[in-house]
């Protein structure tokens, strides 16, 4: 059984995949702060109930032969955009809301460290239980 | 690696802030650039313009200067007949380089600048955090 087969890690690891996602968008988008006519972009949020779903009541596809795939793996790059970003255009045609964008990004760089937090403290009560300290 | 791509984003960020602070400098030094010659043109206003490019090996979009424009307003003139650019008439033409413009345009770039480093900061730390992840 590997670490991401429990639903927390999984979970955790697929929200860590998003920020991580995000962290990029963010990072295009302040790049392109100064182009004209570049719109700017952001992830839908994460939907943790969708999410929990999938980590605990999952239906897996049976395995017959050691060379089979698994249905369900862990989320890649995936993730929806969120379509209703709305940003005023500038009369330069510039679109980017510089201040907005380093919010984003402080935000993020946080939600991420609460979710690595999270992932430490897991492993932390797994070691517990296994008896070591 | 995702964050890797963060900061090579953010990089050419960077770059294009700093080339277009390049083309500002030039803008600055030669403000008050004449023609060497009775009646020629002076410096031309030069004007960086951005682009946003499909970079295929990272599958995301970077930012580089794109062609440099000049600028086509007026050349201010004085009136300097003993200038030796100055005119039949004894005007000179000085470059269309505003100062005040060139200053505001220079805070701009510096700004997103230093924007796109605090990007590269956070994604720094995020990746430590994630290592980080290892001795705990």
């Amino acid at each position: 059984m590997a670490i991401s087969d429990l639903p927390i890690f999984s979970m955790l690891r697929t929200r860590m995949n998003w920020h991580q996602e995000r962290q990029r968008l963010l990072a295009e988008n302040v790049a392109n702060a100064d182009t004209p006519g570049y719109r700017a972009r952001d992830l839908a949020p994460l939907d943790f109930g969708r999410q929990l779903e999938q980590a605990s009541g999952q239906l897996q596809l049976a395995l017959t032969a050691p060379g089979h795939f698994s249905g369900g793996g862990a989320t890649g790059g995936g993730f929806p955009l969120d379509r209703a970003t709305k940003s005023d255009v500038r009369p330069m045609g510039k679109a980017v809301n510089l201040e907005d964008e380093m919010m984003k990004v402080a935000a993020n760089q946080m939600d991420h460290q609460a979710a690595i937090s999270l992932y430490s403290r897991s492993m932390g009560l797994l070691k517990t239980a296994i008896g070591k300290r | 690696m995702d964050f890797l791509k963060s900061m090579a984003i953010a990089a050419s960020g960077l770059k294009a802030q700093s080339g277009r602070m390049r083309v500002i400098a030039e803008n600055i030094a030669n403000a008050d650039s004449t023609a060497q010659r009775a009646g020629g043109t002076p410096y031309r206003r030069k004007i960086p313009t951005f682009r946003a490019e499909i970079d295929r090996a990272l599958d995301a979009q970077t930012v580089g200067m794109g062609r440099m424009q000049l600028d086509q307003s007026e050349f201010r003139t004085k009136y300097e007949p003993g200038h030796p650019a100055a005119d039949a008439k004894g005007y000179v033409k000085y470059p269309n380089v505003n100062p005040l413009v060139e200053m505001t345009d220079m805070r701009e770039a510096q700004r997103s600048y230093e924007a796109n480093l605090n990007v590269i900061g956070a994604t720094r730390r995020m990746i430590q955090r994630t290592i980080d992840l290892l001795k705990a």
